[in-house]
């Protein structure tokens, strides 16, 4: 049994009771995280090695890449666990601030174009999505904020994470970045219902949202390649004449064309000649479909199951509402995210920008998700202390 | 420290997560599971392309071996318009920009190619074609910029002569709908596709089958944009064969040239309903009849097989079918149906003697004039001009080609018809294949027509409003006997019919091919005349008659009716036996010139016709191009043709 003597601070809690927070490591979630990862190498490997090779490239490139993404993101986990996971809530306003000037700074000169957005910073080769940080500092303000209520989430409180969302989101909505902009107010949403909020203020902030939407829509607010993705998704694949049509048919197709036991790794077709688009980032999951086919995917889907479970599962145990906050805050980003990347691939969500959590190419997502994961540990860890 | 709130919450936010869990897995399933089936066979027809590897058409060569068609290649850059559908507009249009900067045409020229609808959807459009080989090899290596094009030398038709032979060499073009329905859809044993080529008329389409080959085809894999990334597997295709034609080339060109000469002079009236100035046709036919083969063919107007290569442009078609231009497009030989006019008197002679209402002696006297029996109006006809040539027997009939003699055989073979039935004249005709197409081998043969009571009751009954009687009279006879009325013949038929006479009546589908051979020129086959019939002729008609038919080219007294045409040919030593006709065409249009013949009489080779629409008399405009194409023929030294002169002999 632990001592409750609790002094916060690192060098308290080494000092005192060095051994006592990690012997409760909650394994089953670091096990299938690592697993989830260790697949992600090989996909991407997978997804990247011919045209790389095609290319007279190293084919390793991008495996080597994602697994020192994967390992990096590991030792920033075990970071984040080190210091008592309270000790967050006195720094995740600062934390918050300072995602905010990231992301103010990204629309400046100082930010990177892709693919249409201005979503990152280049240092070197590696390349930084502010958008990434802002998602996790934005659960520690909403975890710290919210827990002040003690489970009877009131208006004012309910209108303060409103505010501190509509910062991040109209910010990240500018680069644009819609999928990260939907991410943002599903981790909210998360966060606030756990909060307690009450049922009518929900409803009024989902009218409010869907009212918004639909005025965007109407007024030529999103760009049209968005209204497209949006639109094609409701309409018929004969009747998609448009490359975004194009595009959520080949990801059907090759996952569907995976079948039960998939065409084996590296053999899949649709994925290696270039019929499925960003297939080691945003469309991963066509990779897994179309080589692993349904035994694959599923088992895929079951770890996040696992890894969900388990946060959940932390939720439930956290000694206060602060921790039961951030696992509830982090669940509705790694739900939000599982559903509408898988869902996109699978043609029964639009398409948007969001990566697959720990399987998706990509360094600020992964060591965003290992953070996460690591907060979670943390609070797992120190349900008794 | 916890309420009872968050884990009621907690609770909510599960329910959420196993609901969406369960979505993508039931989604999962249906596509991995319940559908894998349909999305194999898409990802599959995704990244196989199957280029066929289109054979070299079997060339087409006269009976010497010398080339009438061959190919040759062509550097041609072909779009697929299913692959630009993918493309977003901008893409679209940079791509066609990008193209017709590579091939240096005008952007809107590709465009306008594109739309046409006349392609089906899977048909690769060509768009730029003759193209010098650096830009074959630019397009290639740019060939990622250029999703959906194809740059190749492809083997294209060519016409070492010309138009010569046109109508009868046909082209080749692009299939169409039906003629892939016909040949029995894309997939085996037709071999056809979606982007086949084949013949589309006359020898090219009749000899498809030997000329096409045997296409290959490589299977390639391909990515997204269409760039081949390996090839599966490869199977190389078979040349087509050789088809060697009955007709010479020297032969050819001369009956081509003498005609055209004809039909330019023949021009220059305006057609009388419309005061338009309008060009008229005319063919000739030159049979082998010892062969049983066609010789040489010509039909004027004619046209450049050269601009069907490609896609031939509408305009360019419009005026080929055009009548005010003579319709060029029309292969007259076998698909024109002309009144025979006196051409036709060898058909009733030889009916007359097999009825016994004449004999080769029995005379008639000839007043210039016949009264029809058992008539109520018009019931006078006249020779032409009105010539009276007193007593007439079957020589000299045919000879200065008395009218007022056959009036009589006709009106008679009526008024007899209890004993000889009602179709003397029309029975002997459809023995000497008229009615019916003579089965040469070209695909588009007209039948002609032969009118009969029994035919003309049956369309009245079908049409009364159309016509005025559904009865047959004797003044419908005495038409018939002269070739005019309600009777149609095509020159080939013409030809045959003059030929069957001279090979004492045997009467052959004539053959317009020799042999099919190998690109080695290894017969793969022979193709046999083709006997259709043995005709027995009245006995005791052919020398009577063949008197009377060479007396018509060389008799000065009584004078042939083309003995000025003839005036200086060397008669002794290649005879010719021919019959003038001069068929009219109601109202006051010009008469259709004809001439039918056979030579040397007294061994015959060739048979021949010429038919010149709207030219005038059958002595006057159609005899001096027989006249001519026989001097040729006959290897002697002959006179310059006699130009025609104003006046001459109707009949």
């Amino acid at each position: 049994m632990q001592t409750t003597t609790a002094h916060r601070g690192i060098g308290a809690v080494l000092r005192r009771d060095p051994a006592a927070p990690w012997r409760h490591l909650d394994v089953p979630l670091v096990g299938a995280a690592l697993a989830v990862a260790g697949l992600g190498c090989l996909m991407v490997y997978s997804a990247t090695r011919t045209s790389m090779a095609d290319a007279g490239l190293d084919p390793f490139t991008y495996l080597k890449r994602q697994a020192t993404f994967a390992v990096l993101g590991l030792v920033m986990a075990g970071v984040v666990m080190v210091v008592d996971y309270r000790n967050f809530r006195n720094v995740s306003a600062a934390i918050f601030f300072v995602s905010l000037v990231l992301l103010a700074l990204v629309l400046t000169p100082l930010g990177t174009e892709v693919n249409f957005a201005q979503s990152w910073f280049s240092i070197g080769s590696f390349q930084l999505q502010p958008a990434e940080l802002a998602k996790l500092a934005l659960v520690l303000v909403l975890a710290t904020s919210c827990s002040s209520d003690r489970g009877q989430l009131r208006r004012p409180r309910l209108t303060g994470a409103v505010l501190l969302t509509g910062l991040a989101l109209g910010l990240i909505l500018l680069q644009p970045d819609m999928g990260s902009g939907l991410v943002v107010v599903a981790i909210m949403v998360g966060v606030v219902v756990v909060a307690g909020a009450r049922l009518r203020h929900l409803a009024a902030l989902s009218a409010v949202a869907v009212v918004g939407v639909l005025a965007m829509l109407h007024f030529d607010l999103v760009d049209e390649y968005q209204r497209d993705r949006l639109t094609d998704f409701a309409r018929s694949g004969e009747e998609a004449s448009s490359s975004t049509g194009f595009q959520s048919e080949q990801a059907e197709t090759a996952i569907g064309a995976g079948g039960l036991f998939g065409a084996g790794l590296y053999e899949g077709t649709q994925t290696k000649l270039g019929f499925v688009p960003e297939q080691q980032t945003d469309f991963i999951f066509t990779v897994v479909g179309e080589e692993l086919g349904f035994i694959g995917s599923a088992t895929l889907l079951s770890l996040y199951g696992v890894i969900l479970w388990r946060i959940w599962r932390t939720a439930q145990l956290s000694k206060d509402l602060f921790g039961t906050l951030i696992c509830a805050g982090v669940f509705a980003m790694m739900l939000f995210q599982i559903f509408e990347n898988m869902g996109m691939s699978m043609g029964i969500m639009p398409i948007t920008g969001i990566p697959l959590p720990l399987l998706s190419y990509g360094g600020s997502s992964m060591l965003t998700t290992w953070m996460a994961l690591g907060l979670v540990l943390n609070v797992h860890m120190r349900r008794f202390s | 420290m916890t309420t009872d709130s968050p884990r009621l919450r907690l609770g909510i936010i599960a329910v959420v997560a196993v609901s969406l869990f369960c979505a993508l897995f039931a989604r999962m399933w249906f596509l991995q599971v319940l559908t894998a089936g349909e999305h194999e066979l898409a990802a599959e027809a995704n990244q196989r392309r199957v280029v066929p590897l289109v054979a070299p058409r079997g060339r087409i060569l006269d009976r010497n071996g010398d080339i009438l068609v061959a190919n040759r290649a062509s550097n041609v850059v072909t779009v697929e318009r299913s692959m630009l559908r993918r493309l977003d507009e901008p893409e679209r249009g940079e791509l066609i920009e990008r193209l017709a900067a590579a091939v240096d045409t005008p952007p809107f020229m590709i465009s306008e190619r594109l739309e046409d609808q006349r392609l089906g959807p899977f048909t690769p459009v060509p768009v730029a074609e003759d193209l010098p080989e650096e830009v074959l090899i630019e397009l290639r290596e740019r060939k990622g910029e250029f999703p959906g094009v194809t740059a190749q030398q492809s083997a294209v038709r060519a016409y070492p002569h010309g138009s010569l032979a046109a109508h009868l060499l046909g082209y080749v073009g692009a299939i169409n709908t039906d003629e892939l329905e016909a040949a029995g859809g894309v997939d085996e044993p037709s071999g056809y596709r979606l982007t086949s080529r084949l013949g589309k008329e006359g020898i090219e389409r009749s000899f498809e089958e030997d000329l096409r080959g045997q296409d290959g085809e490589v299977v390639l894999e391909v990515d997204a944009r269409g760039v081949p990334i390996r090839e599966l597997s490869r199977r190389e295709p078979v040349q087509g064969n050789d088809v060697v034609l009955s007709i010479d080339l020297a032969t050819q060109r001369v009956a081509e040239q003498a005609l055209a000469q004809g039909m330019s002079r023949s021009q220059g009236s305006r057609d009388p309903e419309t005061g338009q100035p309008v060009l008229f046709g005319g063919s000739t036919v030159v049979l082998d009849v010892k062969e049983g083969t066609v010789a040489a063919m010509a039909s004027w107007p004619t046209f450049n097989p050269a601009d069907f290569v490609y896609q031939i442009t509408q305009a360019q078609f419009a005026a080929l079918t055009d009548p005010a231009q003579g319709t060029p497009f029309v292969n007259r030989a076998v698909q024109g149906q002309y009144a025979p006019g006196s051409t036709w008197k060898l058909i009733t002679a030889l009916s007359g003697l097999e009825t016994g209402l004449i004999t080769p002696e029995s005379t008639i006297v000839d007043p210039g004039r016949y009264v029809i029996p058992d008539c109520a109006r018009n019931c006078t006809r006249t020779n032409a001009g009105s010539a009276a040539y007193g007593e007439v027997a079957l020589r000299k009939a045919l000879t200065v080609s008395s009218d007022v003699y056959f009036y009589g055989l006709g009106a008679r073979a009526w008024q007899d018809r209890a004993r000889l039935g009602d179709t003397p004249i029309q029975d002997m005709a459809a023995k000497l294949g008229f009615g019916s197409p003579t089965g040469v081998n070209l695909p588009t043969e007209a039948a002609g027509r032969l009118a009969s009571p029994a035919l003309r009751a049956e369309a009245y009954a079908q049409n009364p409003d159309l016509f005025l009687t559904g009865d047959w009279f004797i003044g419908d006879n005495v038409n018939i006997a002269i070739g005019q009325g309600d009777i149609a013949v095509t020159p080939i038929q013409l030809a045959n019919a003059y030929a069957t006479f001279a090979t004492d009546g045997t009467r052959y589908e004539p053959n317009l091919a020799l042999r099919v051979q190998d690109a080695e020129g290894n017969v793969v086959r022979d193709i046999e005349p083709r006997i259709v019939e043995r005709v027995t002729l009245p006995p005791g008609a052919q020398g009577p008659i063949l008197d009377g038919l060479i007396g018509a080219t060389a008799s000065e007294d009584p004078r042939g009716t083309a003995y000025t045409a003839f005036r200086g040919f060397p008669h002794d030593q290649y005879p010719v036996a021919g019959k003038t006709g001069t068929a009219q065409n109601g109202g006051n249009r010009k008469d259709d010139a004809l001439f039918a013949a056979f030579a040397p009489a007294n061994d015959p080779r060739y048979a021949l016709s010429v038919v010149m629409e709207r030219a005038g008399f059958g002595s006057t405009w159609a005899a001096p191009v027989a006249e001519s194409i026989l001097s040729s023929l006959s290897g002697l030294e002959t006179p310059e043709v006699v130009q025609p002169a104003a006046g001459g002999n109707r009949g």
